[in-house]
């Protein structure tokens, strides 16, 4: 059963996928690090380079993965030292992370925090291996019936926990399966909402939508914060990195638990990081906080969060490699990544492709040792890109994003796509709506329409199709109760806890 | 707090919506004749999703966001042209210089000096030019540059 293992690790340990997990590791840490570029950002920008490079799928798909793990070590730099979230998994972070620093612990929160992130993911992994292959093999039962079930539970599970606002999540997501339509359609040949352009006859680019969508849209609006004047905090001293063994034991029930919660967030189809560790957090602050003492700097809460993000991350690879269902915006783009190669994700992916995906899972325990020893002795030097000036970051993103998309295309109509796109991401992170909803949207349109279409040919035009096995009811019932339980609970703790404090 | 921009936005998407149902409609039918599921039926359920979910923000919008000021908005207009101008001067210029003025622009409107900004536009052409040409062997245009 785990042959796909041994043979990912004779795929992972060539020196090609090595060397590109180094990289990837390093990078990731990096792009975590930067204020404002975070893994999507990361990922999106070197995606049409290996692409272009003619790397095979599995040393891409190692190369983006190790930047997606490393982005979650790396995000935790800004949001100790600064108060500043590297990225959005690592908002929680800044909550016990920061106070550490100022009271002169800079070094050991650090360093802990990169032990935490090791465990968590070591966690996630071994959940991994050991999930994925059983999932897939009760994944090849499902028809089209239950996949478009499955995808209406992943845009529902989305919506209920992304962000203060469902119905926002719901538009972007309805936003990116409209953008998906474009171009000609798969089933009759119909040209759908091309204008007449022939560019968009196949469709919008997936790698133009990225760029567009995250890359400019963050140069927008790291212009604008520029413009505002935004000052960035102190950074604090950093001090000794090496965390004592006391204090990760001090931590290993807050790091336990996190993991694990991280692990069964981020197979949840739809979500991520930054879920993960908002829910470890909070968890662990009920549990563990009996002396108040979370929020002003307790190892226990700089732990929590951070394991859980990077289990998280972890254990968003299980839907995507056995459902093809991405488990985070991240692993949105990783499936959009596998695509550009005709590699089809889904339940066969275990029986046709094990190179791709045992090559993925054991590149992603190596990469998680690199991580771990990247991140503890280095942790000082990879401060210093904290330091890098916003006038130099804007600029160097805007030249990735072109170079990228110039050289997968070499042609200005996706340039001008993809600033347009960029215009509109910027405008819709402006009106409050995340992204991730869009990207997992225009990723999943295609394959939720196919399913649709496949059911109610097998059905002859009968939705009730859609109700009809028990695994889909199950499904239905599934997506009706992650968006109905946390709106009554909300509604109900309100009746009952009026004091509790502002979310 | 004022709650008009959720207001303003659910209008045009509800604008986006109806427009988007009305050009299914104008599909032509598809070689064959239709089926259960034609092009138009994945389309129409989205508009109507997509109707539904922008009523509600009109109905019950969250109070605004922070948005620019006008002179901010004038310089994300300065950015967009500037990219606009990149790709435009990309190929008749080349890589180097292209980069070196939009990139030096966007340095100079960011806050850095402008010879400092021009300079770090140019040596970052360099450098990204040298790099992908011949590290990684994907050629990028040399334009003007060219020795004929």
């Amino acid at each position: 059963m785990f042959d796909f293992l041994i043979q990912g690790f004779g795929v992972a340990l060539t020196p090609l996928n090595l060397g590109l997990a180094f990289l990837g590791a390093l990078l990731g840490t990096l792009f975590g690090a930067l204020p404002g570029i975070g893994p999507i950002n990361g990922i999106a920008i070197l995606m049409p380079l290996a692409y272009t490079l003619g790397l095979p799928a599995e040393s891409a798909l190692i190369l983006l993965a190790g930047i997606y793990t490393g982005s979650e070590y790396g995000g935790r730099m800004s949001s100790i030292l600064l108060n500043v979230p590297g990225d959005a998994g690592a908002v929680m972070t800044t909550l016990d992370g920061h106070p550490l620093a100022k009271k002169g612990l800079a070094g050991p929160a650090l360093g802990l925090s990169a032990v935490s992130s090791f465990i968590g993911a070591t966690i996630a992994i071994i959940g991994l291996t050991l999930f994925a292959p059983l999932l897939a093999i009760v994944a090849v039962k499902f028809g089209p019936a239950e996949f478009f079930g499955l995808m209406i539970f992943a845009f529902a599970s989305m919506s209920a926990m992304m962000g203060k606002d469902p119905i926002k999540t719901l538009i972007g997501a309805v936003l990116g399966v409209l953008i998906s339509t474009v171009g000609v359609d798969s089933g009759t040949g119909v040209l759908r909402f091309t204008f007449d352009m022939p560019e968009l006859y196949d469709g919008i680019d997936f790698v133009v939508m990225i760029i567009g969508l995250f890359a400019v849209s963050e140069i927008l609006l790291m212009l604008e914060h520029a413009f505002r004047h935004d000052q960035d905090g102190e950074m604090a001293p950093i001090g000794r990195v090496m965390v004592k063994m006391s204090e990760v034991l001090y931590c290993k029930w807050a790091i336990l638990r996190s993991s694990v919660i991280g692990f069964v967030i981020g197979v949840l189809p739809g979500t991520g990081a930054s879920v993960a560790s908002a829910v470890a957090y909070t968890t662990e602050k009920r549990i563990s906080d009996r002396d108040n003492t979370f929020g002003t700097g307790d190892m226990r809460g700089l732990a929590a969060p951070e394991a859980a993000n990077n289990a998280s991350a972890a254990g968003s690879f299980v839907p995507m490699l056995t459902l093809g269902i991405p488990g985070s915006g991240t692993t949105a783009i990783l499936l959009g990544a596998l695509m550009l190669y005709n590699i089809n994700p889904g339940p066969m992916m275990f029986r046709e492709q094990p190179v791709v995906v045992g090559g993925l899972i054991a590149s992603l325990y190596i990469g998680n040792v690199m991580l771990l020893l990247l991140n503890l002795p280095l942790a000082g030097v990879f401060a210093r890109v904290l330091q890098v000036p916003r006038w130099l970051l804007v600029p160097s993103v805007a030249i990735l994003a072109f170079v990228g998309v110039y050289q997968l295309h070499s042609d200005l109509m996706a340039i001008y796509l993809m600033l347009v796109i960029g215009v509109f991401g910027y405008l819709l992170r402006k009106f409050g709506f995340s992204l991730a909803p869009v990207v997992l949207g225009f990723v999943l349109g295609g394959l939720m329409e196919e399913n649709l279409r496949r059911a109610l040919s097998i059905s002859g035009g009968d939705v009730g199709i859609l109700f009809q096995s028990n695994l889909s009811i199950g499904l239905w019932i599934a997506a009706a109760l992650v968006v109905l339980v946390p709106m009554f609970a909300g509604k109900l703790k309100a009746k009952f806890l009026p004091a509790a404090r502002p979310s | 707090m004022s709650k008009f921009n959720d207001r303003v936005f659910g209008l045009v998407m509800l604008v986006i919506a109806v427009a988007y149902y009305y050009g299914a409609t104008q599909f032509p039918v598809p070689f064959g004749g239709s089926e259960a599921v034609g092009p138009e039926t994945f389309p129409k359920l989205l508009a109507v999703i997509l109707a539904i979910c922008s009523l509600y923000m009109i109905v019950k919008p969250d109070p605004d966001n922070h948005w620019p000021v006008a002179r901010t908005f004038l310089e994300l207009g300065i950015a967009v042209v500037v990219l606009i101008a990149y790709a435009l001067l990309l190929e008749p210029l080349g890589f180097i210089l292209s980069t070196m003025l939009a990139v030096g622009t966007l340095c100079w409107r960011m806050g850095a000096r402008p010879v400092k900004a021009y300079l770090t536009g140019l040596i970052s052409g360099v450098v990204v030019f040298v790099l992908f040409t011949y590290g990684l062997e994907l050629p990028l245009p040399l334009g003007l540059l060219e020795i004929h």
